[in-house]
Formats: structure tokens, C-alpha cells, sequence
């Protein structure tokens, strides 16, 4: 022992600390007389092992249908899979929840924004004298003030804090000013006398695709022609030869209007220069880091120099997870006036600043064969961009890549395009460029079960691409629960008695989705072998555990799931976990709440300093107690021989012993995704660790006379790999099918014959209320992800996906009438009615025939070939096969060889042959002009 | 809030002083004849979690009690209110003891983001004290004037129809879902039967 080494031979404690022989003559084991300091509360007793919460596969009863996990040897029951309360409700339920406008610091000024009347113009001059003069006015800002451009994505960086030469939509910035009162701000913006130059705007992006006088932006060597086309994508993989001569075939032209987050927090930012010269920029931030980056750039002061506090976020999906213009301008603002600025936004500039889902045009052709098999998918989107790139080169191919399962296809295609137009910005919007496409491709599949004659989920459910497969752009699958998930909706909705078999004006529909957890590569090349996601540990002698990490809680819960599997790993009520978030002083790199990746790569990264942690308190108590670690176990604040839970040290004694000589205990996980993936341009795009899987049916009354859908019950099924809280994953789920239903039934961004934006605000913008939510049954589906922390995957954007196409699909059952328009107003259904009951010789709507099908014999096929594949899947689920399948092994190919050396014609292309030009749609257009290097222009 | 009365350098109405009972305490603070009373609770008299939404009263964020009235603070200027009971989120809570409707918003997935919840836990509130047994359809009628974008409404009255029960007695107030002050230094089971170092 080394007690006398340090202290030199003096005792702190008095009394003997081991050895002690009790009154009924049994040794007592490594027990302090006195308790060690930071012990004391409640609980004093150690409860036995909840063996609900350990998996089988290590003694426990939780039972594993999906197979083992490497993380289960790790489960202590104490916390993952057991719903609870988020661990920062508390401050939302007593309002001491600071988001953006709390923020209210000494000395505050108020910073005001000018946004342009102008959809399109140039800026002559700027005069701030006037401005400048009104007494109470402390700081006036324009373009030239900040001439470095930035954007969310490196690669396109198209965005200024306030307008250098021309602004772009009605609401663009184009000045700003800090005051000593909001009045004076207000008053301040009307001092302003700009000089400008309106230029003709673009509206439509179809006229995007032509040649302009004035493109919106100017990308050098790699512009379309004189364009407004941002990112043309194509790609194409397969066997065409499989699609001739096809059993069935659906076409749709599709329209989905832009809608946009509706979180009910507006933005707000709070920037303050600290007595030391540091920038505290106060953020309802989805994404710090990449703010932090941004506001170096604009700025043009060292990353070091800035600390990003991101503050409660009253809602994100996508609409907060930009750099924004307006943290640059509160603080240059800041800088200038030499006093804190916040800028809090009107309900309106949260629409003009939008980043919302892309308008789009989406063509879906699909094809089946003989054994009704999908023998192709053909895609065509043409998104319109608005006036800057935000998130779109990423959209332009979501559009199309994750189409690409969860079925097994014949053949693959899709021209994608994003064009500018003087319009507020589209970005990303939970589920991104994903829930557009998906809601055609459903839709589709709904059309050609039709021509089959056959079931739609019998349909897929033969279809499937199984557990642990490639898809046909190489996409790793990994875990998927996309069958489990259509069996139970189809039970718990009571498919089989409902479907084509209800009377006119009620009808049930299916959906799926299929999405991301988390993009696998970043956005940010450079450096590019850093971790996704870092967390870092700290205990000191008090036992409490403090997490750091940049997760950034939107109020999905990352810093409940952060604290879960830490909780979980050290066997420490979650209580005893402190995570703190919110500054990137503090935390270390966490790339953003985007793609559905938080979950995923912080609690993974988490889980591993907890090990490292773990490891430190299992080798004190080895030294403590006598017993190596692997024969000892982590249990409600105790560690103990697993023969004996007697046998043991308390976590404290265990923490104080590895504390020695060392003092606080510090660890650090990182998790980065591992290399996947193809080599073809855009491979990178829709690569993810592990994807979710979503199953949706949806019931619906449609009232003939008048168009109006009401949604009655939702069962949705989501394959979250594994619920580390439940009661947030059903939260999830219930709220993504609120947004998707909002799109389907009511929301959209009216743009008016002029361009003017028409409904920026909640009157006319219109989300659900309560009353038009359905009753939502929400279902777990656990599929254990290897690569997942625990088996998690992600349940923060898959769920929003299949609503759209269950209610359509719905909507087709209840009046046999086919919409391909989103959303479907009233008076957009009383359209489709109208021209179906003129197509019947004018017969009443409430005559109108409900639709009914009669199985053909392709039935009998898909539920025999269903079977089997049920069989195979759970092999493979359970890694009790763990053969090669890559998409193609339904057609019959080999996957163990490349499908180009089996299948001659097999396609692998980035970029259409002349000869295809004419056969492609609206987005391939953007491809009829060369870009300007290929032009002999811009070098 | 900024600790100092600004004297606006430009031409405004004049502020003059307010008073009310807010969340049980008289309360003064300055703020001009055309003030809403969002803007007094926030700005002068530091109640911020009273939440601005929208702007235009159709979000139902700003939502506080008026004489135990459910009244939309964004829409009612502050002199309407003047020697009034204004219970605001902050008045919910005896200290550190939660009502049953806050409590409850947590444990039941009521609260996601939690932008929106001080308004529903005023409306939820006027509800359960006017409605002691709600139905579910009462219960939505009660808050469809509050807009949520997280939680799709349903944990929400499944919270509030929790609540209900506690407050009739219905119910046991809920345990906190683990102890909130663990002891780090247990104590094991019996004593144990054999000496350290020894494998079975």
C-alpha cells in the first residue's frame, strides 16, 4: 500500500481504515470508519439489480428479438429504455428557460435590421447621415462593414451579414442599427436613404433554368451557362434493360408548395464583447460550431477569440440551423457601439429569413415486372432555391439518393436541380430533400398495386432490401426494422378489414420513410479526420458527473440522451450527471442538431468517455477489494464481486482511491463514422452510420361536397434501433406526424402574382391546432443497431416521412380520386373532384365510385415471397446469416461480384449522355447548358 | 432586464407608473399609456417567461391569467389590466414545490422545446381550476388557442388529464423519477461471507 508515501508516514483518519473484525467474528472487507467526504443525501441503501433493464444476453430478462448488442455487456439498468422526463424540464415548466430574447444583459442596446422593399435590385448608395444623427442611435452597420461571404456549407458560400451589391428577396438585409430603445431603432430605419436599381426578378424557378440577364449569383468557372441553376445532380445506376416491357407503371408530376418550421420561437440574438475583448454571442443555435465558423470569417477575428453560447432553443427543425446574418450583424453592431446588442425578430422576419422546405416540382416513373418486382425508379426534382444556397447543394441530391431504399430495384435514375430565385432562402427542413420524393415514390407504389392487383403492403413487404445490404448507390444498411414496422401498422390499424372496403369518403392509406442517422461524412472537409462528435468527462471528489458536450438540445432531448448513456454506463442516477452544453468554450466540437446525427455520434462519443471512466473505477476497486474487473459489477452507485453484491466499494471509495495522486477524473470519446461508401461524384451524399425506418398508416374522412380532409387515427410505426427514452421517441413521432400532416392538409408559403410573400405569420400560415390532430398510436420498432449507441438510431426527422404519402394514399381510398398537389386544401381536393365527376357525365360527388380491389394472382406471389424474406431477414437480423446482399439479388445477380462484370449495360453515371437530354424532365434542363469553364468563360 | 429608465431621445408617449398584483406581489414599474401588457411583464416588471410568438395573438405563447382568466397578454395593453391578479408561469410554483400540471408537462412529455408551455400551463391551469374531471375533448377546447410545434398536442393532454388527477386527489402526487439527492456512498446488502481477494 502506498498510504505512507505521500503523507509521510502521518495518518489523516483515525482508526485503522481496513481489517476490522466485527463482534459476531466476521472480517469486514475495506470498510472506512467514517464516511468519505461528499457522501450524504438520500437513498443510503444500494437497490438490487433491475433485471427488466439488462438484456438477455447478459442474465438479464429485457428480451432481445433483434439480437445482441456489443453495448449490452454495459447496460446496468439503470437508465436506457426507460421513459422519462426530460433533465432540463424543470427550467421549461417553471419559465426559467432562457432562450434568445431572455438574454438581457447590463447595458443593453437594441439592434434593429433594414430589409429590402425590393425582391431584386441593385444598391446604388447607402446614406447613414440621417441615420446617424437621430439622437439614440449608438451603432449603424451596412455591406461594407462586413465584405467576407459566408454560408452553412463550405462549398457555398453565398451570403453576406448585410447586402454588398444587390439584394435578392423582399427581406433581404441591407442595413442595421443598435439604439438606446426599441422606438429609436425603429424610428432609426426609416432614416436610411438607399439609391437602387431594381432589377426584373425571377419567380418561377422554371424560367431559373434559362439564361438571365442578371444571374441571382455568379459561380465563377462552374456557372451553368447564364443561369440561375445553383447544383445540378444526376445520377444513374443499373439494369435499364429491366424496365421494358413492364407489368405495371406509374407516372406522376407532382407540385408540393414551400412550408416552412413554424417553431414557435422567434430567432433572437444577443452579441456582447466581454471586458476581455471576446465576443459572447448568445443563439438559439441548432449548429454553434458552424456559427462559430462563420462568425470568424465575417468578422474576421480568430475562432479562439469567439465563444458561442447557444442559448435554449424554443424549436429548430432545420430553420435555426444556419449561420445567420443577423448574428453578424448584432455583432458588428456590438463591436461598434461598444455595448451589448439584441436583436429580437418580428414574427414576419422569421419568413423572410425562412430556410424553409423547397417548392418543388418532382416527376416519379416507376415500373414493375412480372413477378412484381420494381424493376425502376426514374426521378426528376426541380426545387426552387430562393435567394441564397443555404443547405440546397445537400437538398439537390436528397431529393433523389434516398430514394434508393428501402426497396430493391431494377434500375435507378434521377436528374436533380436547384435554381435561385428572388425569393426568402429554402434550406433544410426536417427530413429535408427526402419527404418530397418520398411522398411521390409512395404514391407511386400505391398506383402500380393497383395495376398489380395486389395488396400495397403485400407489395413492399416483398420488396424489401433486408438487414445488412447495400442499397443500389451504395448506401450501407445496417439494422432495419422496415418489415416489423409495416406488420404492425398493417395489424394495429386493421388493414386487412379497411383497405378498398370502406364507403365513399373514408379511407385508409400506407406510407414509409427511410432516412439518415446522422450524415456520415462532413461538410467540412478540412480537417478532415476529425471526430463527428467529441464529449469530455469530469469527475471531481463530490461524485458528480459533469459531461461536456456540443450537443445542441433543440428540444428533442440530446442532453437527456446524453446523460442517459452516461448514467447507464457508470450505474449513477441521472441526478448525479451535470451536462453542460451550451457554451463552445466549454464544449468541445459538435458538428449540429442537422441530419439527425445528435443522438447517434454524441451518445456514442459519450458512452466511450464513460468506458474510459468505467475502467478507472473498476481497476481502484480491483486494488480496493481484490476482484479483477471482469468478475465485478456496476450497479446503483456500487461496484461489487458479482458472486457477492456484499463484497464491494461504494462509487465514491471507488472514485477518491482512482482519484489518488491524480485529483479529478477527466476522459475524453470521440466517435467518427466509419469510410463507406461509393467513389462516384455526390457518393458522400446520403452515406449515413445507420438509417431509420418508418411505416405510417393513416385514416382519413373526406367530405365530397366540399374537399375538406379531416385525418381521424395515425398508427406509426418507427424503427428507432432502440429507444433509449420512450416517452420522447413517441413525443417524436406524434410531433413529426403534426408537421407532416401540416403540410399535407394546410400549410404553404403563398407567393401572389407580384412574388410578394402573402402569409408571413401565424394567422395565415396555418399549423395544426389541436383539433386537427389525429389520435396518433405511436409504435417503437427496435432493431438494434450495431453501430448505435445501445442499438440507437435516430427518431428526430424519419418520422415526419411517411405521413404525406399515408394521407394521400388515404385520401385515393376514401374517393378514388388522385392528387399529386401538396397541401390538399379543400379547394385543391373540390378541383380533382369536379374534373372526375365531369370525366363520369357530371354524376353527383357522393356518386362518385369508392375504389375496391380484387386480388389478382400476383398476390399469392408477393405474400409467398414475403415469407420467405421474413425468414431471411430475421437470419440476418441476428447475424445468423451474415452473407453478402447487395441490391440485385432479388434480379438474380451475384453479390459477390461487381454488377458490371454480370449484367452488360449495367449503368453507373454522374452526368447525363447527350442522347438522354431530350428524355429527361424539368430538372434536367439545368443540364442542356455547359458551365462556364466547358464554355471557354470564367478560368 | 436593464436596470435604468430610459428617457427616449425621440418623440414617444410618456411613460407613467403601472400597478398590479403580479403572481401575488403589488408591483410597479413604468411604461408608457399604449404599452401591452407582454411587453410590461418582460421589460419592466422581468417576468420572461412570459414567451412573444407571433406578434398578432394567434399563438397563444403569451398567454397569462388575468383574475384567474386566461387572457392573451400580447393583445391587452397594460393599462386594461391595471390593479389587477396577473398570474404569470413564474406564480405556478410554491418555491421550490411545483404545481401538479408542471410536473406533470414534464413526466408526460408535455414539454419539448418548452417555448410554448408557459402558455399552455396557464390555460391548463384555468381549465383545471374552473374543471376539475375534464374530458379530452374539453381539455383540446380548452387549448387550441395555444399553438405547439414539438409535441403534436397529444403527451400535452395526456399531461393535463394527469394533472387533473393529482389535483382531484385522484391520483398520488408523482414520485420524482429518481431521487434528486442520491447518496453517492451506499451502503451493500448483508455483510459479506468471505474474506477479499478469495474466488470462488
Amino acid at each position: 500500500m502506498r498510504d505512507d508515501f505521500m503523507s509521510g508516514g502521518y495518518k489523516q483518519q483515525p482508526g485503522a481504515a481496513r481489517g476490522t473484525t466485527r463482534k459476531d467474528g466476521k472480517r469486514v472487507a475495506g470498510k472506512q470508519k467514517f464516511p468519505p467526504p461528499g457522501s450524504g443525501g438520500s437513498n443510503p441503501n444500494m437497490a438490487p439489480r433491475d433485471l427488466d433493464w439488462i438484456p438477455e444476453s447478459v442474465g438479464g430478462k429485457e428480451p432481445q428479438p433483434a439480437g445482441s448488442h456489443i453495448h449490452d455487456r454495459y447496460r446496468t439498468g439503470t437508465s436506457v429504455g426507460k421513459p422519462r422526463a426530460l433533465v432540463d424540464s424543470h427550467a421549461k415548466v417553471t419559465g426559467q428557460a432562457w432562450y434568445g430574447d431572455d438574454v438581457r444583459l447590463q447595458n443593453e442596446i437594441i439592434g434593429k435590421i433594414l430589409r429590402s422593399p425590393h425582391h431584386y435590385a441593385k444598391i446604388k448608395s447607402i446614406d447613414t447621415s440621417k441615420v446617424e444623427a437621430l439622437p439614440g442611435v449608438l451603432a449603424v452597420a451596412t455591406g461594407q462593414d462586413a465584405p467576407n461571404t459566408f454560408g452553412v456549407l463550405p462549398v457555398t458560400k453565398d451570403e453576406h451579414a448585410m447586402a454588398v451589391e444587390k439584394v435578392r428577396h423582399v427581406g433581404d438585409l441591407v442595413a442595421c442599427v443598435a439604439a438606446v430603445d426599441e422606438a429609436t431603432a425603429m424610428e432609426a430605419l426609416n432614416l436610411f436613404e438607399i439609391e437602387w436599381e431594381v432589377l426584373e426578378p425571377v419567380f418561377d424557378p422554371k424560367k431559373g433554368l434559362e439564361d438571365q440577364d442578371e444571374p441571382i449569383h455568379w459561380r465563377g468557372k462552374y456557372h451553368v451557362g447564364k443561369t440561375n441553376v445553383q447544383k445540378r445532380v444526376f445520377q444513374e445506376f443499373g439494369d435499364r434493360s429491366l424496365v421494358e416491357e413492364p407489368s405495371a407503371s406509374s407516372h406522376g408530376k407532382w407540385r408540393m408548395e414551400g412550408v416552412h418550421h413554424g417553431f414557435t420561437e422567434p430567432h433572437a440574438v444577443v452579441a456582447h464583447w466581454d471586458p476581455n475583448g471576446r465576443l459572447q454571442l448568445y443563439t438559439p443555435q441548432q449548429v454553434p460550431h458552424y456559427a462559430h465558423r462563420a462568425l470568424s470569417t465575417v468578422l474576421e477575428v480568430p475562432m479562439h477569440q469567439i465563444n458561442v453560447i447557444r442559448t435554449f432553443v424554443g424549436g429548430g427543425f432545420g430553420g435555426k440551423s444556419d449561420p445567420f446574418p443577423h448574428e453578424m450583424c448584432a455583432a458588428i453592431l456590438a463591436r461598434k457601439a461598444g455595448r451589448p446588442v439584441r436583436i429580437n425578430f418580428s414574427r414576419e422576419e422569421v419568413y423572410w429569413i425562412n430556410r424553409g422546405r423547397h417548392p418543388s416540382h418532382i416527376e416519379v416513373k416507376m415500373t414493375a415486372d412480372e413477378d412484381a418486382r420494381i424493376s425502376g425508379f426514374d426521378i426528376d426534382a426541380l426545387i426552387d432555391g430562393g435567394g441564397f444556397a443555404s443547405f440546397g447543394h445537400v437538398t439537390s441530391y436528397y431529393n433523389g439518393v434516398l430514394a434508393t431504399a428501402p426497396y430493391e430495384l431494377g434500375s435507378f435514375h434521377y436528374t436533380g436541380a436547384r435554381v435561385w430565385t428572388n425569393k426568402p432562402a429554402s434550406g433544410a427542413m426536417r427530413g429535408h430533400g427526402a419527404v418530397n420524393t418520398r411522398c411521390a415514390v409512395e404514391v407511386g407504389l400505391d398506383e402500380m398495386s393497383e395495376q398489380l392487383e395486389v395488396d400495397p403492403i403485400d407489395l413492399r413487404l416483398a420488396n424489401l432490401l433486408p438487414p445488412h445490404s447495400r442499397t443500389i448507390s451504395g448506401f450501407r444498411i445496417t439494422s432495419n426494422g422496415m418489415r416489423e414496422a409495416l406488420e404492425r401498422v398493417r395489424e394495429g390499424s386493421n388493414w386487412d378489414q379497411k383497405f378498398r372496403q370502406m364507403p365513399l369518403g373514408k379511407g385508409i392509406g400506407i406510407g414509409c420513410g427511410f432516412f439518415i442517422s446522422g450524415s456520415g461524412l462532413p461538410i467540412h472537409w478540412d480537417p478532415n479526420r476529425f471526430p463527428h462528435a467529441t464529449v469530455h468527462m469530469q469527475i471531481d471528489m463530490d461524485g458528480g458527473v459533469t459531461v461536456h458536450t456540443g450537443a445542441a438540445d433543440i428540444g428533442q432531448g440530446s442532453t437527456t440522451a446524453v446523460a442517459q448513456v452516461v448514467s447507464e454506463v457508470l450505474a449513477l442516477p441521472i441526478e448525479m450527471i451535470h451536462v453542460r452544453s451550451h457554451e463552445s468554450d466549454t464544449s468541445p466540437v459538435d458538428l449540429g442538431s442537422y441530419s439527425s446525427r445528435v443522438t447517434f455520434m454524441n451518445a456514442n462519443a459519450a458512452i466511450r468517455a464513460a468506458l474510459d471512466i468505467r475502467e478507472k473505477l473498476l481497476n481502484a476497486a480491483w486494488e480496493m477489494i481484490g476482484y479483477h474487473p471482469d468478475v465485478l459489477v456496476l450497479n446503483d452507485r456500487r461496484i461489487y464481486y458479482k458472486h457477492d453484491p456484499a463484497v464491494g466499494v461504494s462509487y465514491l471509495e471507488a472514485l477518491h482511491k482512482a482519484q489518488e495522486d491524480k485529483g479529478s477524473l477527466i476522459a475524453s470519446g470521440a466517435y467518427r463514422s466509419p469510410p463507406m461508401g461509393g467513389v462516384h461524384k455526390g457518393a458522400a451524399a446520403g452515406l449515413a452510420p445507420a438509417y431509420s425506418f418508418s411505416a405510417y398508416v393513416a385514416e382519413v374522412d373526406v367530405d365530397v361536397e366540399t374537399g375538406l380532409i379531416s385525418c381521424t387515427d395515425v398508427w406509426a410505426a418507427h424503427d428507432c434501433g432502440k429507444a433509449l427514452n420512450p416517452l420522447a421517441v413517441e413525443g417524436q413521432i406524434i410531433g413529426s406526424c403534426h408537421m407532416g400532416l401540416g403540410q399535407v392538409l394546410s400549410e404553404k408559403m403563398v407567393y401572389g402574382r407580384t412574388g410578394h410573400l402573402q402569409n408571413p405569420n401565424l394567422l395565415e400560415y396555418k399549423i395544426p391546432s389541436v383539433h386537427e390532430m389525429p389520435n396518433v398510436t405511436p409504435i417503437i420498432v427496435e432493431s438494434s443497431d450495431p453501430e448505435g449507441p445501445f442499438g440507437a438510431k435516430e427518431a428526430g426527422e424519419g418520422p415526419l416521412l411517411p405521413i404525406l404519402p399515408a394521407v394521400v394514399n388515404a385520401v385515393y381510398d376514401a374517393i378514388g380520386v388522385r392528387i399529386r398537389e401538396l397541401p390538399l386544401t379543400p379547394d385543391v381536393v373540390w378541383k380533382a373532384i369536379s374534373a372526375k365527376t365531369k370525366s363520369m357525365d357530371g354524376i353527383d360527388p357522393t356518386d362518385l365510385p369508392a375504389p375496391r380491389l380484387n386480388h389478382g394472382p400476383l398476390q399469392a406471389t408477393l405474400v409467398e415471397r414475403g415469407n420467405e424474406h421474413r425468414e431471411r431477414d430475421k437470419k440476418r437480423q441476428r447475424s445468423e446469416d451474415t452473407s453478402a446482399y447487395v441490391n440485385g439479388v432479388l434480379f438474380g445477380f451475384d453479390p459477390e461480384r461487381p454488377m458490371e462484370d454480370q449484367v452488360e449495360g449495367w449503368k453507373t453515371a454522374v452526368e447525363p449522355v447527350p442522347e438522354q437530354l431530350a428524355e429527361l424532365g424539368l430538372a434536367g434542363k439545368a443540364w442542356l447548358k455547359k458551365e462556364q469553364r466547358h464554355m471557354g468563360g470564367e478560368q | 432586464m436593464v436596470g435604468e429608465a430610459h428617457v427616449s431621445m425621440i418623440p414617444t408617449t410618456p411613460k407613467k407608473v403601472w400597478s398590479a398584483n403580479v403572481n401575488g406581489h403589488a408591483v410597479q414599474a413604468l411604461a408608457p399609456s399604449n404599452a401591452i401588457l407582454l411587453d410590461v411583464l418582460r421589460d419592466e416588471v422581468g417576468m420572461l417567461g412570459v414567451k412573444r410568438g407571433c406578434d398578432l395573438g394567434t399563438c397563444g405563447c403569451c398567454t397569462v391569467l388575468v383574475n384567474g382568466e386566461p387572457r392573451l397578454s400580447c393583445l391587452c395593453l397594460a393599462g386594461q389590466v391595471e390593479g389587477d391578479d396577473i398570474t404569470t408561469v413564474e406564480g405556478l410554483a410554491e418555491g421550490a414545490h411545483l404545481a401538479p400540471i408542471q410536473t406533470c408537462f414534464a413526466t408526460h412529455g408535455g414539454s419539448q422545446c418548452g417555448f410554448c408551455t408557459p402558455g399552455f400551463l396557464m390555460a391548463a391551469e384555468a381549465l383545471l381550476d374552473s374543471n376539475p374531471k375534464p374530458s379530452r375533448e374539453e381539455i383540446s377546447c380548452a387549448i387550441d388557442g395555444n399553438l405547439c410545434r414539438c409535441t403534436g398536442y397529444q403527451q400535452i393532454i395526456d399531461s393535463i388529464e394527469a394533472a387533473a388527477e393529482i389535483k382531484r386527489g385522484d391520483a398520488p402526487a408523482p414520485a420524482p423519477a429518481s431521487d434528486p439527492h442520491p447518496n453517492p456512498h451506499p451502503e451493500g446488502p448483508e455483510e459479506p461471507s468471505m474474506p477479499p481477494g478469495h474466488a470462488r
